[in-house]
């Protein structure tokens, strides 16, 4: 393998690499700002029905809270798609089946 | 006003003289010719009036018989039809007068409670006057949890049973006796009574359906010692066309347009719809005021569904009972109720002290009792809303008018998106699981329900949504507002009776189901073809949820030890219980059974036969889990010996 070839390996790795990293931040990013919205969303919208002790002791997975909120929707919740998976991403988290908090502060 | 009415009803004024007579007292031209124009329907909700022939049969007449006889001769004077009752020995002389008087249809319920709910189902269903009676107190007791219904709901129903003490022995604490009897249901009742002798046993049975049937309606309690239904008597038995108060009273106009003038001057007025309005049959009306105003409408919990659902002004049922539950409009600035009785079940009232509200309805009772009301409007609903859009009519201009188009554009943006949005209910990731999830099952119901059925909801925690109810010649709702379960299958019973040409279809969770399945016997004996449909997850769903809300993070939630939910172990069959009544049944599991079932059914009631659909359906909520916790008692470790 030439020193050129070489060359090319570590600027194409290093480019993987940087691509990587912003993807990975990227996604995080997503991810933190979802779980805000999510978390805003839930407090705004489920504070229109219920207080938290409603649903603060239900420890479920992220699919099984998306289903929590479409139920709502049979019951007069107006949420859109988005607004649901939001809500969801955050529940599946902050009170998915191992978490220990006890309510939204 | 009252003067001018009753000359030109009585023919002592003229039309003109009416109207001038009117205007003198302050009215507008428009809101006089409205009042005018309503006169000629007088006699609406007189229910009985129409029944009898009074050409034919004398308003009085003089009647000798059994104490007995002489009650089965009033109720046909009061335009009952249908006598609901349980087995009764003590009132074998009223039985012996039916023999002859084939008017008289007695129904035999095989139970009180769901007796005296399939009664209240047939006057809900057809606003026509009915009698439930049971065998002395110990009937009574049975019955009790659906006068309560009645009480709430202000079903004109009617309750007769006897004091199984004779009056010659009465105050002994003898067998079935209580004292008093006709005092326990009091606070249930408008009117509670016991005949002191037999001939005050056609007067009593008067006054008891006068007072149910005056609005506000409500049930009423007539009593008297078993003897006297032997005994022989003389009495008047007087036509209800001659002791009906026909209470139809107007709002005074002077607050009627005080409220018009309100209504024009606010930003966004919000209408709140209830069930005055479809018994006085006003659903037209209430959309028409809603449409010269371009108002959102909502509704808080009713029995009935009082506004058509795809009615582009509908914004929904406020879902926690309160008007800022509404997701919007958030900025109303006046809301008015149409005969919503506002039941409040928190702190805070229905309607913020901040917000304007005017209040019309014959409720008068109810109204300002919670509410700070700016305008009271106390009438017949009916009335009120002809004389309210006869007012707004007048005062609006090119302004007010177009503010309420822009506000309408304004309300169908909104309705357009809700509804929208509200078609993505079918992307539930557990939409297609077996057994079924609750809103599954509604909306499969909803698919296969005839465009005018009647859907008897008595399912706890279940919502009943994709119906799009419309009470004018569309699907009607009735809701077990009361609350005292074991209503849902009575009641259907009762409105298939009254409404045979609709399809009916009792939508009834397990709980509730297990409380009242009797009526399904009377289903399969009167060929009353009701299709049931029970949501059977083998728990108490709602209560098992509210008992956890009420305490967050206790030893229930952390040991899992829910004592008071569950209903499996062994999981009940619900079709079995209907075969035992002679209905057929199945059980289904998916949603590909429950359409075939679906489909059976109605072959089954196309034919006059009854079907009930046990449909197993998943636990949702805090804490359950694959086997809940069940009691470690078994009465075969605890006997000594082997029997």
């Amino acid at each position: 393998m030439c020193i050129f070839n070489q060359a090319k390996r570590w600027i194409f790795l290093f480019l993987i690499g940087v691509v990587s990293v912003n993807i990975n931040a990227q996604n995080l990013t997503e991810s933190i700002q979802s779980s805000e919205t999510g978390r805003e969303l839930v407090l705004n919208k489920c504070s229109q029905c219920h207080t938290d002790s409603i649903w603060r002791d239900q420890r479920q997975d992220e699919r099984a809270w998306e289903a929590t909120m479409y139920r709502m929707m049979g019951r007069g919740a107006i949420w859109t798609r988005d607004e649901i998976k939001s809500m969801s991403a955050f529940l599946g988290v902050d009170f998915g089946n191992q978490s220990t908090k006890l309510k939204v502060k | 006003m009252r003067d001018a009415v009753t000359g030109y009803l009585t023919k002592t004024i003229s039309r003109r003289g009416f109207l001038d007579n009117l205007k003198l007292a302050g009215m507008t031209v428009t809101a006089a010719e409205g009042v005018l124009s309503s006169l000629n329907s007088a006699a609406q909700n007189t229910p009985s009036l129409s029944n009898n022939n009074s050409t034919e049969v004398p308003p009085v007449k003089t009647f000798q018989g059994s104490g007995g006889a002489c009650f089965a001769e009033q109720l046909m004077a009061c335009g009952v039809k249908y006598v609901f009752g349980n087995s009764a020995s003590e009132d074998a002389q009223f039985y012996d007068a039916l023999v002859d008087r084939p008017q008289l249809n007695y129904i035999l319920t095989p139970h009180e409670g769901p007796g005296a709910a399939m009664a209240a189902g047939y006057i809900k269903a057809s606003q026509e006057p009915a009698i439930v009676m049971q065998a002395g107190a110990v009937g009574l007791m049975n019955a009790m949890g659906q006068v309560f219904n009645a009480y709430k709901e202000q079903t004109p129903l009617v309750i007769y049973s006897y004091r199984t003490d004779q009056s010659r022995r009465a105050g002994r604490d003898g067998f079935e006796e209580i004292a008093n009897q006709e005092q326990v249901l009091q606070p249930l009742t408008k009117y509670s009574w016991m005949a002191r002798g037999p001939s005050m046993i056609a007067e009593t049975t008067r006054h008891a359906f006068k007072s149910a049937w005056t609005p506000p309606h409500g049930p009423a309690y007539l009593t008297w010692h078993s003897d006297h239904t032997d005994e022989k008597t003389r009495t008047e038995i007087i036509q209800q066309s001659h002791f009906d108060t026909r209470m139809r009273v107007r709002p005074n106009p002077v607050e009627i347009e005080r409220a018009a003038r309100m209504l024009l001057d606010a930003k966004m007025p919000v209408l709140i719809v209830g069930d005055e309005i479809y018994k006085a049959k006003a659903v037209a009306k209430v959309v028409k005021l809603a449409e010269m105003l371009g108002m959102p409408v909502t509704q808080m919990r009713q029995m009935w569904v009082n506004f058509p659902e795809a009615h582009p002004l509908w914004v929904g049922n406020a879902p926690a009972g309160t008007l800022s539950s509404i997701t919007w409009p958030k900025n109303y600035d006046l809301a008015i109720n149409i005969g919503n009785k506002m039941q409040h079940n928190g702190v805070q009232p229905i309607v913020a002290r901040n917000i304007k509200f005017i209040d019309m309805r014959i409720d008068y009772q109810n109204m300002g009792k919670v509410m700070s009301t700016d305008v009271p409007l106390v009438g017949d609903v009916a009335l009120g809303l002809d004389d309210l859009i006869a007012a707004l009519d007048q005062l609006m201009n090119a302004r007010s008018k177009e503010i309420a188009t822009q506000r309408t554009i304004e309300v169908k943006k909104f309705t357009d998106r809700a509804r929208q949005i509200f078609t993505g209910i079918v992307n539930n990731p557990e939409w297609n699981n077996a057994p079924l999830i609750a809103d599954r099952v509604t909306w499969e119901v909803a698919q296969f329900a005839d465009k005018d059925a009647i859907i008897v909801h008595e399912a706890g925690s279940v919502a009943m949504h994709s119906f799009n109810f419309n009470p004018v010649g569309g699907r009607e709702l009735f809701f077990y507002y009361g609350g005292h379960l074991g209503s849902g299958v009575g009641t259907s019973a009762g409105v298939k009776l009254a409404r045979p040409h609709q399809q009916v279809i009792c939508m009834v969770g397990d709980g509730s189901f297990l409380f009242g399945p009797h009526a399904l016997w009377n289903m399969a004996r009167l060929e009353l073809p009701v299709i049931t449909i029970v949501y059977n997850n083998h728990a108490y769903g709602g209560p098992h949820s509210r008992s956890i809300a009420n305490v967050p993070s206790g030893r229930m939630v952390e040991t899992g030890q829910f004592v008071a939910s569950y209903l499996g172990n062994p999981d009940m069959n619900m079709a079995h219980i209907a075969q035992g009544f002679g209905v057929k049944a199945e059980v289904v599991s998916n949603s590909m059974e429950l359409k075939q079932a679906l489909s059976r059914a109605k072959l089954s009631t196309m034919d006059g036969k009854p079907y009930l659909i046990d449909v197993q359906v998943v636990r949702r909520g805090v804490g359950w889990t694959e086997q809940p916790w069940v009691p470690n008692i078994k009465g075969s470790k605890q006997k000594a010996k082997k029997t």
